[in-house]
């Protein structure tokens, strides 16, 4: 498998990765096609409504998969859209004569429309995106379980609210006198066209920003990306999709009450999302097929039955029984659900794409940037008390590598999110020709020229080495057809075309860490700032790092910031060095000065010893050995 | 195929209209098995096909019309429902014996309507329900008799000030206490005011507190709370000292309400029907223990067998099981003979007029027998 991925050429990635997500896309339609047809030819009008039934969930759970597969955030708020769906659609297409009995006090201006469900769908979907919209500027400041949780309250006040608007909802009675209209034709058709526009959206520029926050929104934004925005964006296409599925739901069921789409569907949807797997549209499709299949089949045992020469005994709550059963199960084997956290189908590397020949030529190299001057001025944070930057000030040039070196706790991480706006500085600016970062949001400092590696490595986990380094370059505002060269280009400067069809997850260390830095590199930044990028590399992989950073800092002519504290490293590759301890500058300036300079050496090494001794300290493990080895 | 043989089973039920009925009349039951229908659909189901085992074990239906069951479990979704009522009719349902709730009876309603196949509702009592069409029917005394029966009682008794505790999550909880309120107004007595709960209320002292703040204070408390409301509303208000008169609906029968102890001593509610000694009912109660070892606890088996006679004299009546017809004769039964109380469609809207018996829990954990009445369909709350 590897070496077949080896032998294919990076510079048809792109072409083969999109053929891969119509394959893939295909597979979950030609799935939903396969059990359609096998229930209706098998089984006549009992499997024709099962295939209906089956379908309508499926664009239930592929629309809530929509929001959750993207943003990882469970909804259990989508039962308030299908809510909406159901009952104006259910208003507008009710016959005039049965909606003055059954809903006597009708506000005139949803009264006696009789619209046809194809008139009435358009219409519940802009509905749909309306209430989205609204809702969705509260829920997508939220993240994780506070996000959940609002959904739910979502939930639950819309549940109030359709029990309270009597004259529109009948409250908790019955509304009844919807027109049965959602059939096969209509079901599979919906279904499709749901399986279509999740597949799409998940693989499109707002699918991939929303993915990649998802994964780690501070590296989400630090390439630019606003992952509230992401999450809006998500809710919205979610929930006019989820708006339309109520619609059909109630042109199912014929009659209805509040009750109806309440706590018991909505964990039934998230049952069938988390079974087949959350992070995929093919997930959703599956989870929901092998729910309905075992439920209907089941089903059939419970009035008792002979199979096979055994009498099964009445047993009503069967369903139920193997249904909790088969969560629990793919719970504990399969945490990540059936399909797992990929799309169902095949990767960019499947052999049978290798004969795509289709290029994208590398884009060419930048222009060298435009001199800039990122400068640190008497910044300041405190944490706690502890004051872990003390009034640092210092400049960084484009074209020049300036080393950032300090023992562990200095504050040189705190510096670097201070200068990206990660963190609020409590005094002090940090400025870019002129413009002060520490006041623009987070979001936006990528956009002025300043890009940024983590010491942690953080990288979006779910996506491809490829699809990584896109997100950089689609956030740097390029077009699709202008991004993927970029990302070509990066990922072939730095040795990654091997692993572009691989997810981060699986990549060796090192590599991850190149990933990394490609990544950043694909934003064509007039500054970049390298948090520890060498470290728990072997000496060969660093010195391999050194040499392509020099080489790229010399190319393109722009400025690092290095930090780390393998002065070894700093040393090799700085022309100039900034020295931190205890959150203050302690010196800064050519690297053969600072190598002398006696706090530093006081700072690393203790009071007493000189740079001589400092030489032959036989302790590989600290590091500290490497101070004043020759460059 | 299927088409063909559906009209030449037209074809020949209508050349033997009038004479002998077919070989086996086919009764559909939507039954949940569990979900929250389980408490009522499971025993409702139970007494149901008790009593068609024992008439097809004369004979059948009036002796000649063998019935055959095809039960079906809806899990108490709505969904599953609609699915399997339209299973049954393919599988040649003349009859639909649907859960009992509004909401799942109104689904199967909807699309046995195309039929004119009569369903009936194991135990909905909320009387919108038959609004669908001709032939849908209840088989409970519906929530407004129950609530005018009890109402008249407490007029009866004197009292005059009433406070409604009413959930609107549900029909039911919502609908009993405002038609109690309406039949009490009609009565002569006050509507003095109003609390509103969820389902699943764990702590009800914020309304306890209101009603005991009350100026002037209520003599009656009405409810149509059910368990685990009722048990934790009894207890915040005999807790808090309020000895108020507590009414409730058919929902306070069962034995559990009863084992609260001397909270819920003196507290009156509807129901159904009473197995006074040597009645009919009692003896439904000794054959059906005698045959299932089960004790019939509440009144859903007895109505569940009631249904199966309903239907037995509809088509008595009706001479026939063509669908259309057994709906006619079913909505013009008066005084059809039932084992928990007789039963009357003609001049409703096809709820039963049906006794409705007022109850009391004593301190002992007994039921005790306060009084047997069928509403006035005059003064009737209407739906």
């Amino acid at each position: 498998m590897i070496s077949t991925a080896s032998a294919l050429p990076l510079e048809t990635h792109p072409a083969r990765l999109a053929a891969a997500n119509w394959v893939r896309t295909a597979i979950c339609i030609l799935l939903l096609a396969a059990v359609v047809a096998c229930l209706t030819l098998a089984f006549g009008r009992t499997g024709e409504r099962i295939a209906v039934q089956l379908c309508v969930n499926v664009t239930a759970v592929v629309a809530l998969g929509l929001f959750c597969g993207n943003t990882g955030i469970v909804s259990f708020g989508h039962g308030a859209f299908m809510a909406l769906g159901a009952y104006l659609s259910g208003i507008l297409t009710m016959p005039a004569g049965l909606q003055r009995t059954a809903l006597p006090n009708l506000p005139d201006f949803l009264a006696a429309h009789e619209l046809s469900v194809w008139l009435a769908l358009p219409i519940v979907a802009i509905a749909g995106l309306c209430f989205a919209a609204v809702t969705g500027s509260a829920i997508a400041r939220l993240a994780g379980a506070s996000a959940t949780i609002a959904t739910l309250g979502l939930l639950i006040i819309t549940h109030g609210i359709a029990v309270g608007a009597r004259e529109i909802t009948r409250g908790s009675q019955t509304f009844f006198g919807v027109p049965r209209v959602t059939d096969l034709t209509i079901a599979l058709g919906a279904a499709l066209v749901f399986i279509v526009i999740a597949r799409l959206y998940r693989e499109s520029r707002h699918g991939l920003f929303a993915r990649a926050a998802r994964d780690d929104p501070d590296a989400a934004s630090a390439l630019g990306i606003s992952p509230r925005r992401t999450r809006f964006v998500s809710w919205c296409l979610s929930g006019a999709l989820a708006t339309v599925a109520g619609a059909l739901y109630g042109h199912m069921l014929g009659a209805f009450s509040p009750a109806s789409f309440y706590l018991s569907l909505v964990f039934a949807h998230v049952a069938m999302m988390i079974v087949g797997g959350m992070a995929s549209v093919g997930g959703a499709v599956a989870g929901v097929m092998v729910v309905t299949l075992l439920q209907d089949t089941v089903r059939q045992f419970e009035g008792g039955a002979e199979l096979l020469g055994f009498v099964f005994p009445e047993f009503f709550g069967l369903t139920t029984i193997a249904l909790g059963l088969a969560i629990l199960l793919v719970i504990w084997l399969r945490p990540q659900g059936l399909v797992g956290s990929f799309e169902l189908g095949p990767g960019a590397d499947a052999p049978f794409l290798r004969r795509i020949g289709r290029g994208t030529k590398p884009a060419n190299d930048p222009e060298k940037v435009a001199e800039t001057m990122l400068q640190a001025r008497s910044l300041s944070k405190s944490f706690a008390g502890v004051r872990a930057v003390d009034d640092v000030s210092f400049d960084v040039p484009t074209g020049r590598i300036t080393g950032l070196i300090g023992p562990n706790g200095a504050g040189k991480s705190t510096l670097v999110n201070l200068l990206t706006h990660q963190y609020d500085a409590d005094a002090g600016k940090a400025l870019i020709n002129g413009t002060e970062l520490t006041k623009v949001r987070r979001e936006a400092v990528a956009g002025k020229g300043v890009s940024r590696s983590f010491q942690n490595l953080r990288l979006f986990r779910g996506l491809t080495g490829y699809e990584n380094v896109l997100v950089g370059s689609l956030a740097a505002g390029r077009s699709r057809q202008l991004a993927a060269p970029v990302a070509i280009r990066e990922l072939g400067d730095l040795d990654l075309g091997e692993v572009a069809g691989k997810t981060a997850d699986a990549l060796p260390y090192g590599a991850r860490k190149r990933l990394e830095i490609a990544r950043s590199l694909s934003q064509d930044p007039s500054i970049l700032l390298l948090d520890e990028p060498a470290a728990g590399m072997n000496p060969a992989e660093t010195d391999d790092l050194a040499d392509r950073l020099v080489r790229t800092s010399e190319a393109r002519g722009l400025g690092i910031l290095l930090i780390d504290h393998d002065l070894k490293f700093v040393n090799r590759l700085s022309n100039w060095i900034v020295v931190m301890n205890r959150g203050e500058v302690i010196a800064q300036g050519l690297p053969e000065d600072i190598r002398t300079n006696p706090s530093v050496i006081e700072a690393y090494i203790g009071r007493g010893r000189t740079a001589a001794e400092a030489q032959f300290v036989p302790n590989k493990t600290t590091r500290v050995l490497t101070v004043g080895v020759d460059q | 195929m299927k088409l063909k043989f559906a009209f030449l089973a037209a074809a020949s039920a209508a050349a033997i209209t009038g004479t002998a009925v077919a070989d086996e009349y086919v009764i559909g039951v939507m039954s949940a098995q569990s979900g929250y229908l389980a408490p009522y659909d499971g025993p409702a189901y139970a007494g149901f096909q008790f009593c068609i085992d024992e008439k097809n074990a004369a004979g059948g239906l009036n002796g000649n019309l063998k019935v055959k069951t095809i039960v079906k479990d809806t899990r108490s979704d709505i969904a599953e429902g609609v699915k399997v009522v339209q299973e049954m009719i393919d599988e040649g349902a003349q009859f639909i014996v649907s859960s009992a709730d509004a909401d799942p009876t109104i689904a199967a309603a909807q699309i046995t309507m195309a039929d004119n196949i009569p369903t009936m509702t194991f135990a909905g009592t909320a009387p919108v329900l038959t609004q669908v069409g001709p032939h849908v029917f209840g088989s409970y005394p519906a929530d407004n008799q129950q609530g005018a029966v009890l109402a008249s009682y407490a007029r009866d008794q004197g009292l005059e000030r009433v406070w409604l505790v009413k959930s609107p999550d549900s029909a039911y909880t919502l609908g009993g206490p405002e038609y109690f309120g309406s039949a009490f107004e009609s009565l002569g007595g006050e509507v003095i005011g109003e609390s509103l709960y969820s389902l699943n209320q764990p702590d009800f002292s914020a309304i306890v507190t209101n009603i005991k703040a009350a100026d002037p204070a209520p003599d009656v408390i009405v409810t149509w709370a059910w368990e685990p409301d009722f048990p934790a509303f009894i207890k915040a208000l005999r807790g808090a000292g309020v000895e108020t008169q507590v009414m409730g609906g058919d929902v306070l029968d069962t034995p559990t309400v009863r084992g609260l102890g001397e909270v819920v001593d003196g507290v009156v509610h509807t129901s159904g029907g009473f197995p006074d000694e040597g009645s009919a009912y009692a003896d439904f109660i000794a054959r059906f223990e005698k045959a299932t070892g089960t004790t019939p606890d509440n009144n859903y088996y007895v109505n569940g067998c009631d249904i199966a006679n309903m239907i037995e004299q509809a088509v008595a009546a009706a001479g026939s099981t063509d669908p259309a017809a057994v709906s006619a004769a079913m909505a013009e039964i008066k005084d059809g003979e039932g084992v928990m109380s007789n039963f009357t469609f003609a001049g409703t809207d096809r709820m039963p007029l049906r006794d409705v018996v007022v109850a009391g829990i004593t301190a002992d954990g007994k039921k005790e027998f306060i009084l047997r009445s069928t509403a006035d369909p005059e003064t009737l709350p209407k739906p």
